[in-house]
C-alpha cells in the first residue's frame, strides 16, 4: 500500500517536473499555510487559556516536533533505502521524498545499462579470435582476453600486474615493444620447445597504455618454411645435372671436328645453360637470404673499392654504355656483410649496364649525409612505367616480358637487392621517368656508415674473446 | 605528512629499481634460452654457421652478467634492503651466475656443433640429444617463468624434471661407450657428443638451482642440497619449518 503510494508520488513528481517552480511554490505554500494555521491555533488557545505566549510556544514546539519526526523518517528511510519503503509524507517532505526516489531510480537505470554494456563488451573481447592484452606504461599486464591466455599460458588474476617482457623473454620482443613503430609486428616462437609461432602487434591505447594483439601464425610460418625449403632443395637438386650438361656443351663447343651447321645451336645451348646456372645460383642465394630475418652485424666493408671494381667489370662487358661515371666518397665505408653488399651493388650496376643503350650514360654515386650512407645508380635507359615500380622487387617480375630473353637476367636480381638491404636495415628507392632513365638508390642507416679503416687494423668483431 | 610522502616516494623508487634489475635478469635469461635453442639446433641440423654464432655471442651473456651484478651491488649499498627485498637481490645475484654458466655451456655446445657439422652424422641424427635438449630447454623456460611469477610450486615441479635429465644423461653415456667399443673410429665423435650431453645435463642442474632460489625468495627457506620430497613436505607443514 505504501509502496504504491510512493510510486504514485514519484510519478506525480516526474509528471509535474516541467512546472518545477510552481510545484515547489505549492509545497512551500502548503508548509507556510501549516505554520500559519498552527500559530493561529496556538495563539487562539493561548488567548483562551489566558497566556498568549505559552500558547504560541506550544504551537511552535508541536510544529517542530512534527518536522523532527518527518526528518527522522526520511533519514531512516535513506539509510535503509534498500529494505524499507519511502515515508508517506505530505507537503514539502513529500516533495523531497519524491525527488530522492526519482534520482535513485534514474541512477539505478543508468547503472544497469552501463553494467549491461560493460558485460557485452567484455563478452565480445573474450570471444575475439585474436589474443588481446592491455599493458600500462611499465609494460605490466592490466587485462587480457581468453585467447591471449590460451596462447601465452597466462593465468587469470595471478598474472595481472606482471611485466609482459618477464614472461616473453625473447630478445627481439623487448626490442619491438620499446619501438613498436619500427615495424608492423613481430613473429616469435615464445617457447622454444613448441613449434608455435606468434605474431605480436603493439599499438598505443588510452593514456600511456599499450594494446598488444597476439595471433597464432604457426600455419603460415610452416607453409612459408616449406616453400623456402622446397625452393632451396629443388635448386640444389637441379644444379648437379646442369653442371654435367654445361660441361659437355663446353667440350663440344671447343671441338673442331664437329659439323659446322651444329655450331650455332650448340653455342645457343651453352648460353642458355649458363643462364640456367645463373638463375639457380640466384635462387639459392635468395633462399639463403630469406632463411633469416636477423640484421647482419658484419664488419667494415670497403664500398669505394667495390664500386671501382664494379665499374671496371661493367666497362669490360661486350656491350656497355659509353660513359660510366663514379662520384665516390673514398673515406666512407659501410658496416655489413661484404659478400651480400657486393651482390646487391653488382646487381644494380649490372642492371644499369644491361638496360642502357651503348650511347647512354650511367652515373654511380656513393655519399653520406645526416640520414646515413647512400648509393645510387642513375642511367639514361628506357625507364620503367610507374605501374611496374612497386612490383619490381618481386621474384621473376618482368616490366617488359620481351626484353628478358635478349638480356638473359635471372629475374631475381632486385629481389636479392631488396633482401640484402632489408638485412642491413636499408631501403631501396626506385625513381624512373619513361624514356629518360631510372635511378636506383640504396639508403643505409647512419649507424652503418663508418670511416675508412687503415689496412692494418683488424675489425674488433673478429677477435674472439 | 611530508615525511610520509617522501618515504613513500623512496620506497617506490626502490621498488622500481628492484623490478628493473629483475627484468634485466629475466631478459638475460631470455637470451640464454635463445642461445640454448640455437646451439641444440645447430648440432642437430649440422649448421656450422649457427654454432659459430652461438659461440661468438657468448660475450653478450657475460656482459649482461657484469652489468646486472654491478646494479645489484649498487642497490645493496645504497638501499640496504631487508627481508624479502634482500632475498630477491641475493637470489638475482645467484640466478645470473647460473645463467652465465649456462651461457658458457651453450658456447661449448655451439663450438662442438660447428666442428661436428663437417663430419658425417650418425644414423640416429642425434635424436637423443634433440630430445634431451628439448627437455632441458623446457626446464630453463619453466625455471625462468617461475622466477618471473615468483611461483614456488611451479619451481618445485620444474626441479623434479632434473632427475629425468640425469637419467637420460646416464643412458646416452652408456650408449656412447657402446659405440666407442664397437667402432674405435667413432671415438672422437662420441667424445664430442659426450661433451654436449654433459653440457646439457649441467644446464639442467643450473635450471634446478634457479628453481631453488625461487623457493628461497618465496618461503625464505634455503632448499639447496635437500631432497625434493623433503622440501615439499616441509613447505606443506609450515609449523615444522620454523617460519
Amino acid at each position: 500500500m505504501r509502496a504504491s503510494d510512493a510510486r504514485f508520488v514519484s510519478k506525480q513528481a516526474l509528471v509535474s517536473q516541467p512546472s518545477g517552480p510552481v510545484q515547489g511554490l505549492g509545497g512551500w505554500g502548503y508548509a507556510l499555510a501549516r505554520v500559519t494555521i498552527a500559530l493561529a491555533i496556538g495563539a487562539a488557545l493561548g488567548l483562551f487559556v489566558g497566556n498568549f505566549w505559552a500558547g504560541l510556544s506550544g504551537a511552535l514546539a508541536t510544529y517542530l516536533g512534527f518536522q523532527l519526526v518527518q526528518l527522522f523518517r526520511l533519514e531512516y528511510w535513506l539509510r535503509h533505502r534498500n529494505v524499507s519503503d519511502p515515508p508517506d509524507a505530505g507537503g514539502l517532505w513529500g516533495d523531497v521524498v519524491a525527488q530522492v526516489v526519482r534520482l535513485h531510480r534514474r541512477k539505478n537505470f543508468h547503472k544497469k545499462r552501463l553494467i549491461e554494456i560493460f558485460r557485452e563488451l567484455r563478452r565480445a573481447a573474450a570471444e575475439m579470435p585474436d589474443g588481446a592484452i592491455i599493458l600500462n606504461h611499465e609494460r605490466e599486464i592490466l587485462w587480457f582476453n581468453r585467447r591471449a591466455a590460451e596462447l601465452l599460458n597466462l593465468r587469470r588474476s595471478a598474472d595481472l600486474g606482471l611485466r609482459i617482457d618477464n614472461l616473453l623473454r625473447h630478445p627481439s620482443f623487448a626490442g619491438y615493444l620499446s619501438d613498436p613503430e619500427s615495424s608492423r609486428g613481430i613473429v616469435i616462437r615464445p617457447k622454444v620447445v613448441e613449434d608455435v609461432w606468434l605474431m605480436f602487434q603493439a599499438m598505443p591505447f588510452g593514456e600511456k597504455q599499450t594494446m598488444l594483439l597476439v595471433r597464432d601464425v604457426s600455419r603460415e610460418e610452416r607453409i612459408d618454411a616449406m616453400r623456402r625449403d622446397f625452393v632451396a632443395n629443388a635448386s640444389h637438386e637441379l644444379r648437379s645435372p646442369l653442371t654435367v650438361i654445361a660441361g659437355y656443351l663446353e667440350t663440344l663447343a671447343g671441338d673442331t671436328a664437329i659439323d659446322p651447321t651444329l655450331r650455332g645451336p650448340l653455342e645457343e645451348m651453352r648460353r642458355q645453360s649458363q643462364r640456367m646456372t645463373a638463375i639457380i645460383d640466384d635462387l639459392l642465394e635468395l633462399s639463403r637470404l630469406e632463411a633469416s630475418d636477423e640484421q647482419v652485424k658484419g664488419e667494415p666493408v670497403n664500398v669505394p673499392g667495390m664500386i671501382a671494381s664494379l665499374r671496371k667489370d661493367a666497362l669490360a662487358r661486350e656491350h656497355h654504355p659509353s660513359e660510366i661515371s663514379a662520384e665516390v666518397d673514398a673515406s666512407l665505408w659501410l658496416i655489413g656483410d661484404a659478400g651480400l653488399i657486393q651482390s646487391a651493388l653488382s646487381n644494380l650496376v649490372d642492371n644499369a649496364a644491361k638496360y642502357t643503350p651503348d650511347v647512354g650514360r650511367v652515373a654511380l654515386r656513393w655519399w653520406r649525409d645526416s640520414a646515413g650512407a647512400h648509393f645510387s645508380v642513375a642511367d639514361t635507359g628506357s625507364g620503367i612505367a610507374a605501374e611496374h615500380i612497386p612490383r619490381l622487387t618481386e621474384r621473376f617480375y618482368r616490366a617488359d616480358p620481351g626484353r628478358s630473353r635478349q638480356t638473359g637476367g635471372s629475374g631475381l636480381g632486385l629481389a636479392i637487392v631488396k633482401h640484402v638491404l632489408h638485412r642491413h636495415g636499408a631501403e631501396l628507392e626506385i625513381r624512373s621517368v619513361q624514356g629518360q632513365g631510372s635511378t636506383f638508390t640504396c639508403h643505409f642507416p647512419e649507424a652503418r656508415a663508418t670511416t675508412a679503416l687503415a689496412k692494418s687494423v683488424v675489425a674488433p668483431e673478429r677477435i674472439r674473446a | 605528512m611530508e615525511t610520509a610522502d617522501l618515504s613513500h616516494h623512496i620506497s617506490r623508487r626502490f621498488n622500481e629499481d628492484l623490478e628493473r634489475v629483475r627484468t634485466k635478469a629475466l631478459s638475460m635469461g631470455g637470451f640464454v634460452e635463445q642461445q640454448l635453442a640455437k646451439a641444440v639446433t645447430a648440432l642437430v641440423d649440422g649448421d656450422s654457421n649457427m654454432g659459430e654464432a652461438v659461440a661468438r655471442d657468448d660475450y653478450r651473456v657475460n656482459a649482461m652478467e657484469v652489468s646486472i651484478d654491478e646494479e645489484c651491488a649498487r642497490i645493496l649499498a645504497t638501499r640496504a634492503p631487508a627481508a624479502g627485498d634482500l632475498r630477491v637481490i641475493v637470489a638475482i645475484i645467484k640466478v645470473i651466475t647460473d645463467l652465465e654458466r649456462m651461457g658458457d655451456e651453450c658456447e661449448k655446445i655451439g663450438y662442438i656443433a660447428s666442428r661436428l657439422a663437417s663430419q658425417e652424422r650418425p644414423a640416429d641424427k642425434y635424436r637423443e640429444i634433440k630430445h634431451l635438449g628439448r627437455v632441458v630447454e623446457d626446464m630453463v623456460h619453466g625455471a625462468l617463468d617461475s622466477f618471473a611469477r615468483m611461483d614456488a610450486d611451479a619451481a618445485i615441479k620444474v626441479a623434479h624434471q632434473d632427475r629425468w635429465v640425469d637419467e637420460e644423461y646416464e643412458s646416452i653415456q652408456r650408449q656412447c661407450i657402446t659405440f666407442m667399443m664397437e667402432d674405435p673410429r667413432s671415438i672422437r665423435r662420441a667424445l664430442d657428443v659426450m661433451w654436449v650431453v654433459r653440457a646439457l645435463e649441467r644446464i639442467g642442474d643450473h635450471a634446478k638451482n634457479i628453481c631453488e632460489y625461487v623457493v628461497f625468495i618465496v618461503h625464505g627457506k634455503d632448499v639447496r642440497h635437500t631432497r625434493l620430497e623433503d622440501v615439499e613436505s616441509e613447505l606443506r607443514n609450515p609449523h615444522a619449518s620454523g617460519n
